[in-house]
């Protein structure tokens, strides 16, 4: 538990469980879709925000940015989300803490492969005694990816005992979701999926949809309306 | 001066140490023609490059100092700040930013983008400095410009393209592929003085194509016209250096360039380069603050016939006594007129003005917008503006980072004591972040700055330059000491034990602050403590934060609020004030849980994939935070925070855990309070000196 107690009124994860819809589960995968710009990292920073201040590790891995560069997110969304609940002053306490509990792991190039990412979270464990509950993996090329390689993702996930998030572009042009299925590419691996949520930007805002939850496929408008900078919940949400 | 000021270029070259860059200075002032031979670092004729003015240098085969050169090319009138690599010295690289327009990043062909490299480049983003990259020692085993170009992209974040093939790598690089014109050119002569142009060797006629189009394809971002003569295959050479400007000047594009600079391969191509893509003085904007208008921003013009306004960036001893470095950046500074100083608005008279070669110089009459000189004559330090008749203008100030490792310097004998004063002098006026105190209680002379080895610089042009033999103290880490809540004071001084009395009462309270070191409020109202008794207070307890009740380390972050109080007619005086509110601030500070910061640094470490487990251990085993790290093909990266204190050492740690594959850099990021156990062990430490002087 945080030492500093904040109230996490504008975390989408905290509206998510309320509604019936919790974190994916150790060993399973939470899916994060959206066009291109719509802000899927900024969705996952807010997920990792809110497992760190309820004292969970979070280990982030991109396949694209920079340790700081993802650091940055981080400081920018606390801040955002402090100065809504006036507590700006708990900033450098609260910074400190997560970055014992958070571990930022970045790939340059091609250099990301499953086994690359198991040796990288073992080491983690085995010397720093690092221990992740959840792992937020971002900037994944969807193109390329695949049922087999879903599912060895998922088992790493699974031996050390994490809920995998991890973020999917979709295409604005092509094929679009048939019906009863994700949009494309996710359609591809949708049976590996344990969660699937959309982002979909409206006048200025983000909807959050829930498309699957568990074997279950939905369209369901969550009334959630996120702020497009840092996803957070916008204050005074639709109904 | 002649020339005009669309071709004035200062520029710098940047760079991870060893990368070449003091070779890649000499060649320039070769082939411009401001040197008449070339001489290599620690060359076998024993006379080191010149840019290596000072004698250290030439032995560690390093540039500490940033000289300035001036020369001409095709035309164009290049001033050139050679910048040291090492993080130690950021201050001389920031300084030198401050004055640039643009910069060479130079990198190696072999080692490729380094920690040190994505210091100095982060260092250019502050200061939005235009870049090209130069891609240096090809000609070596392993040399692989694409791979660096890459890493440009993926490390740096550069939108990095090349302009240039190299024909052959290793033993067998022979000269590029000009992109642009799509010719081949070679270096021939003794020293590469002339060029030969000639078609693209057949092998790499596809690859420079592909290549080409690729460069195209990045700069018509930049220009619609190019977009256009693309589109209708009409792209002609000029089009695509005015789009390439364009990225460059918008520091969206980093034009990459290859070559030798020891093989002399590459460098004139490189400087037109410089003439074609990299700003002018016209080119960025200016802004300087106008002190009697509360600092407002006011934008300068490369004009020469507006306002003068000179920034003194860098100061040196030379042999006609102390020689000042200036770009002025707006109006004209002419022998025997008459500026003013920003700092203390005091009259000075320009005396002698000169162009710098580094050890030659020449007189000039007169310096003109955007341009950069010598001068002499003049004392002030470094940092300093100085303006023409008109407003108070200023140049923003710099960015002076805190100092975090201090020694004692002990001189041997008077005469070490005479040139050390002297030399401490001289040191602090040139480098803000070097500085001297003396400690009232051990009588001893403390030097603080950016790191160990930037103390063990300065020891040693002490004893160099100055002849100034001086023993040094174990370094000493700058902790700091602070309150985390608020404490409060209620204090009487009373003294009346014969002649006048003491008396006074203070009452108020201490609270922590962020945004500022220290920071008085009077809140006094009746006057129960008279007007002039308050500046005593305020006195008071700025005197009692520079050694804290902990551990005897100045503290910072402190708001003092005076409520209430009471004087006497007779007794009351300023002295009786200021012992009062020290003694109210020593009350106070103990009851807001004071507690002790340390500074914390940013370490990178570097190295084969494989010691990963290995640069992790030597940071857990040092009260690391580790932060983050990154996986480059065979590399990795990991980024951390760890004390100061526990930095002692490391390099040669780090060198046995890794079999000396691994480096790293670090500098300072920021003050933190420090556990619980590291607080009881200095508290500790502390107390036991305390006792072994009381007992003296």
């Amino acid at each position: 538990m945080s030492e500093v107690m904040i109230n996490l009124r504008r975390s989408p994860r905290k509206l998510l469980e309320r509604d019936g819809h919790p974190g994916p589960g150790p060993g399973q995968l939470a899916l994060i879709l959206a066009r291109a710009g719509v802000g899927k990292t900024a969705f996952l920073v807010d997920v990792g925000l809110d497992a760190l201040l309820s004292g969970q590790k979070v280990l982030h891995v991109s396949l694209d940015s920079t340790v700081e560069r993802v650091r940055t997110w981080y400081d920018d969304i606390l801040m955002e989300m402090l100065r809504s609940e006036k507590k700006l002053e708990h900033a450098s306490a609260l910074e400190l803490e997560i970055e014992k509990r958070r571990h930022i792991h970045t790939y340059v190039g091609h250099s990301f492969s499953t086994e690359r990412l198991r040796d990288a979270i073992a080491l983690l464990r085995d010397v720093m005694h690092f221990e992740p509950a959840v792992i937020l993996l971002d900037d994944v090329n969807a193109d390329t990816l695949t049922a087999e390689k879903i599912e060895s993702v998922k088992a790493v996930v699974e031996e050390f005992g994490a809920e995998l998030w991890m973020a999917c572009q979709t295409f604005r042009e092509g094929p679009q979701a048939e019906a009863g299925h994700l949009p494309p590419p996710a359609d591809q691996f949708e049976d590996q999926v344990d969660l699937a949520f959309q982002l979909i930007s409206q006048d200025r805002k983000v909807r959050l949809h829930v498309l699957k939850d568990g074997s279950e496929m939905l369209d369901e408008d969550l009334h959630i309306l996120l702020d497009p900078k840092t996803q957070l919940v916008t204050v005074g949400y639709s109904t | 001066m002649s020339h005009e000021i669309q071709r004035v270029r200062n520029i710098g070259i940047s760079a991870h140490i060893d990368s070449g860059k003091t070779t890649l200075t000499e060649r320039i002032l070769f082939y411009a023609q401001k040197i008449h031979a070339i001489h290599d670092v620690k060359g076998k004729d024993g006379v080191g490059a010149t840019m290596d003015h000072m004698e250290l240098e030439r032995e560690r085969g390093i540039t500490i100092t940033s000289a300035s050169t001036y020369l001409e090319w095709k035309d164009y009138h290049l001033n050139v700040i050679d910048t040291p690599g090492h993080v130690d010295f950021t201050i001389e690289v920031e300084r030198a930013l401050r004055v640039l327009d643009g910069a060479i990043l130079v990198l190696c062909a072999v080692a490729g983008v380094q920690s040190q490299s994505i210091t100095v480049d982060r260092q250019m983003r502050r200061y939005n400095v235009p870049r090209i990259a130069f891609i240096n020692k090809c000609d070596r085993t392993g040399a692989n410009p694409q791979r660096v170009a890459r890493a440009l992209r993926d490390k740096l974040n550069h939108n990095a393209v090349l302009m240039q093939l190299p024909i052959g790598l290793e033993v067998d690089h022979e000269g590029v592929v000009d992109l642009v014109e799509m010719k081949a050119i070679y270096f021939r002569g003794d020293n590469g003085e002339t060029i030969e142009e000639g078609p693209i060797p057949a092998d790499l006629q596809v690859e420079a194509e592909a290549a080409r189009a690729t460069l195209i394809d990045a700069a018509s971002m930049f220009s619609d016209d190019l977009l256009e003569a693309a589109l209708e295959e009409t792209v002609t050479p000029e089009l695509i250096r005015e789009a390439v400007r364009n990225g460059v000047l918008s520091l969206e594009m980093t034009p990459v360039f290859v070559g030798s600079a020891y093989k002399n391969k590459g460098v004139q191509p490189l400087l037109d380069a410089v003439n074609a893509y990299l700003p002018s003085p016209l080119d960025p904007p200016i802004e300087a603050l106008d002190l009697e208008n509360d600092n407002a921003a006011v934008s300068l013009e490369s004009d020469p016939s507006k306002q003068t306004v000179v920034y003194a960036f860098k100061l040196e001893d030379g042999r006609y006594g102390q020689l000042t470095f200036v770009r002025v950046y707006q109006g004209t500074l002419a022998k025997g007129d008459t500026v003013y100083r920003a700092s203390t608005g005091k009259k000075i008279k320009i005396g002698r003005l000169v162009r710098i070669h580094a050890d030659d110089m020449e007189d000039i009459p007169r310096a003109e917008a955007g341009d950069i000189v010598g001068l002499f004559g003049i004392d002030c330090h470094s940092g300093e503006t100085f303006f023409g008749d008109g407003p108070r203008l200023a140049m923003t100030s710099m960015h002076v980072p805190a100092a975090v490792i201090s020694l004692s310097v002990t001189p041997v004998d008077s005469k070490a004591q005479n040139n050390m004063s002297k030399a401490l002098q001289r040191f602090t006026k040139e480098d803000p972040t070097f500085r001297v105190r003396l400690d009232p209680e051990s009588g001893e002379t403390i030097v603080s700055g950016m790191g160990e080895l930037h103390l063990e610089i300065y020891v040693e042009r002490m004893k160099r330059e100055y002849k100034a033999e001086v023993e040094t103290g174990a370094p000493q880490v700058a902790y700091r000491e602070a309150i985390s809540q608020r404490g409060e004071f209620n204090y009487v001084h009373k003294k009346q034990t014969g002649g006048s009395g003491q008396y006074a009462k203070v009452v108020g309270y201490l609270e922590p602050i962020d945004e500022a070191e220290y920071e008085f409020i009077d809140k006094i109202k009746g006057g129960n403590i008279p007007t002039e008794y308050i500046p005593a207070c305020d006195k008071g307890f700025q005197a009692a934060m520079e050694k804290g009740r902990m551990i005897g380390f100045p503290v910072v972050g402190i708001r003092a609020v005076l409520l209430d109080g009471n004087s006497h007619a007779v007794d009351s005086s300023d002295m009786a004030f200021m012992v009062a509110a020290r003694s109210a601030f020593r009350q106070a500070f103990t009851k807001a849980r004071p507690r002790i910061l340390e500074p914390v640094m940013k370490v990178e470490v570097e190295g084969p994939g494989e010691f990963q487990g290995a640069i992790y251990r030597t940071l857990m085993q040092r009260r690391g935070n580790v932060l983050g790290s990154t996986e480059d093909g065979g590399f990795a990266r990991v980024e951390a925070e760890v004390p100061l204190a526990e930095m002692f050492g490391y390099s040669t740690d780090l060198r046995s855990e890794t079999q000396g594959k691994a480096e790293f850099t670090m500098e300072f990021a920021k003050y933190a309070p420090a556990p619980s156990e590291v607080t009881k062990e200095l508290r500790e430490k502390y107390s036991g000196q305390v006792a072994e002087e009381d007992e003296k």
